[in-house]
């Protein structure tokens, strides 16, 4: 392995870029194989696939990943911004994993295209009053190579449904085999008419670029993945990036502020280094690609004179329109054993409600799947996965525990979220972080129309182990979103600079060598997997910058 | 030990009625009370002190209820979860049901789950795969027909 290549602060390298989660780390990957230098601030540790566990204790509890809970962080959440937003005490209400390939690193790995529809479904299907319900500025045939790109760079296994997008080339292995789970979604499926077809994943099914196909170690959701096989950013980017030479990683930063020159330019990202000291890092262009939230909050931070409501927010878009994607669950408990712990989570999807049905009387969409869920490890099975209607201790709770775990599996249904003014990430004026920022606060109710396609979704859920045979089922409670780990639409792309952060190649309409890419680009939800659609923006995304950048227009 | 004889005792007592010995192991073979006292010790002891006034609490509510017992475990098993269901919306018996459910289920290296009998008692193998398909019967249907699944 070459060196680690590192640059000196004052240095000024031709792209700092904020963040080296699923955005950022494509970006890192594509700016330094293109020859460009680049600094990666990341504010979590380097964690190397050695130093994954399958400690559910210390993951699903102790936030390992997370870098821990609300006492970190301080985040604040509220309904509607008449209240205020209080300290969320179990559980933070943004979740991202924090360290080297950020989310990806954790994320369940399914990976959904979007589908022509959802760039254009304002044009399509009307206005939604009192909402920024909107068309994207670009469309899927644009983002098609991008997807594919994805699919063969990243690596994703998987095969063609009955609804899917065109696609331009082939997926490069196929989906990962189907598991107990996914058997019963199909049994149900057929016999209440509906499709169901193989999940595509960003885990390779066989050795691809050099990396290993999964072990089915069924340690995936929240978890990092030690054999390399699941296909986050620190597996599949990060180590093109450090081979190009021009690429320095620099984990454990966190920043705190972009600087603007009186040129009116980004030049240099000011933040702590691990033990807490200010640094800055000259840079020519900056890339924020921090997450929905993070990116929201630092944009915010970094509000100066010519930009006294936060930097690239002339338009007041920065931080709105947050969409998390609802989901809404059924669980049931079948005859016999499934161990559906072993193994990716999902083998089986349906997307038979994927488009808007104007007989629904709402608008929206979503997908099911089939999954073990909160029956994947036992801690959170107890807390989460068990049956409600039994004794929650003595000799009735063990044997309850004993009967249904290897037999339990979930239908989860994942849906849009429609952009809202008030649905928001902003800084807490009370709350903190550890580091002395200002806490995310985030503002957030569903709109009607999503709340009735999660119930939708969920009395489908219902349908489905009544129709799989379960012994016996249960709806999990859908109510209002409190918190998630999809941070969308909250710098989203457009045409028009007074209803948009970034244009449609992800450069901020204020300031011309600021670029911003991650899921706060996302104009619409999607049906609730968008890491793929992130996937995509970002390799989109480094070929637009490349090409600014060769012409001399950073 | 942070903890000592009397609490431990206590401790060892609830836990080993939220999952009793039948005839398969509970929380008193999983090494559960192992669990409680190195978690106060470490991680969990911001809420050492809340876990004492609580069991105090409970000691005098069990004085109240039964004044032959001083202690949780004085008192016969039937008698104990009769008790135990006037305590069980209490923070403390919520605390107490938590850590059991972790030192139950956690890995050995935090002091309980010994030998793995929690992961046992309910079929979970996590601490042995990788794993080869099919999984469980129903997947087994299908990989007996074709090998892919896809």
């Amino acid at each position: 392995m070459a060196d680690e290549t590192t640059f000196d602060t004052r240095e000024e390298v031709d792209f700092a870029i904020i963040g080296s989660g699923s955005a950022g780390g494509i970006l890192a990957k594509e700016l330094s194989t293109a020859g460009f230098s680049v600094v990666v601030l990341e504010q979590g540790p380097y964690r190397k696939a050695a130093d994954f566990t399958h400690d559910e204790l210390s993951i699903l509890v102790r936030n390992e990943l997370l870098g821990g809970g609300p006492e970190v962080h301080g985040q604040t959440f509220r309904h509607y911004e008449n209240e205020t937003a209080q300290l969320m005490t179990q559980q933070s209400p943004i979740r991202y994993s924090r360290g080297v390939g950020g989310s990806s690193v954790h994320f369940t790995a399914n990976f959904w295209r979007l589908r022509p529809v959802d760039f254009k479904e304002r044009s399509l299907l009307g206005s939604i009053s009192g909402t920024n319900f909107a068309d994207w500025p670009i469309t899927y045939e644009e983002l098609e190579p991008y997807y594919t790109k994805v699919d063969w760079e990243i690596g994703v296994s998987g095969a063609p449904g009955p609804f899917d997008a065109p696609r331009s080339k082939p997926f490069p292995m196929p989906p990962m085999p189907i598991k107990s789970s996914g058997v019963l979604l199909e049994k149900g499926a057929a016999a209440l008419g509906l499709h169901a077809q193989a999940e595509p994943h960003a885990i390779l099914s066989q050795p691809h670029n050099g990396r290993a196909g999964c072990v089915s170690c069924g340690y995936c959701m929240w978890y990092g993945c030690e054999a390399g096989a699941k296909s986050s950013t620190l597996a599949a980017m990060i180590p093109l990036a450090e081979a190009s030479g021009n690429c320095e990683i620099r984990p454990d930063s966190t920043v705190i502020r972009i600087e603007i020159n009186d040129k009116g330019k980004a030049d240099q990202v000011v933040y702590l280094d691990i033990n807490g000291v200010e640094q800055a890092q000259k840079a020519k262009a900056v890339v924020v690609s921090a997450n929905g939230a993070e990116t929201s909050r630092l944009l915010f931070m970094s509000a100066n004179a010519q930009h006294p409501d936060g930097l690239a927010n002339s338009s007041g878009y920065v931080g709105r329109n947050l969409m998390f994607n609802a989901h809404a669950l059924s669980i049931g408990v079948y005859e016999h054993p499934l161990n559906d712990y072993k193994g990716v989570q999902v083998s089986r999807i349906v997307h038979d409600f994927y488009e808007t049905d104007e007989k629904r009387g709402f608008y929206g969409g979503g997908g099911i799947d089939a999954r073990p869920l909160f029956s994947a490890t036992p801690i959170i099975h107890t807390m989460l996965g068990r049956d409600p209607n039994t004794p929650r201790w003595g000799k009735g709770f063990k044997d309850t525990m004993a009967h249904d775990f290897s037999r339990t599996l979930c239908f989860v249904g994942s849906t849009t979220s429609i952009a809202l003014d008030s649905n928001n990430i902003t800084l807490d004026p009370e709350s903190k972080d550890a580091w002395g920022r200002p806490a995310i606060r985030a503002t957030y109710m569903d709109h009607a129309d999503d709340l009735a396609m999660a119930a939708f979704l969920e009395d489908r859920t219902a349908e489905l182990h009544e129709a799989a045979g379960a012994e016996k089922s249960w709806r999990f409670g859908f109510h209002p979103t409190t918190g998630g780990e999809h941070l969308l639409g909250t710098c989203r792309m457009g045409d028009n600079p007074a209803t948009s952060v970034v244009d449609s190649k992800h450069r901020s309409h204020d300031v011309p060598n600021l670029f911003i890419c991650d899921g706060s680009s996302m104009v619409t939800s999607g049906r609730g997997q968008p890491t793929m659609t992130i996937m995509a923006l970002a390799f989109r995304a480094a070929d637009h910058i490349k090409t600014a950048a060769n012409a001399g227009e950073i | 030990m942070i903890l000592g004889p009397d609490e431990a005792r206590d401790f060892a007592a609830i836990a080993a009625r939220i999952i009793p010995t039948t005839d398969t192991p509970g929380a008193t073979e999983a090494g559960v009370i192992h669990f409680i006292d190195k978690a106060f010790a470490a991680e969990m002891s911001g809420q050492l002190d809340f876990a004492r006034a609580g069991l105090a609490e409970l000691n005098d509510a069990l004085g109240s209820q039964h004044t032959d017992a001083t202690q949780l475990g004085d008192l016969g098993e039937d008698e104990q979860d009769a008790f135990l269901q006037t305590r069980e919306t209490t923070g403390f018996f919520n605390l107490m049901w938590a850590m059991t459910i972790f030192g139950f289920f956690s890995m050995e290296k935090y002091g309980g789950n010994r030998d793995q009998v929690g992961w046992e008692l309910i079929g979970f193998e996590g601490g042995h795969g990788p794993w080869q398909y099919p999984f469980g019967y129903y997947d087994a249907q299908v990989h007996g027909e074709t090998n892919d699944g896809g």
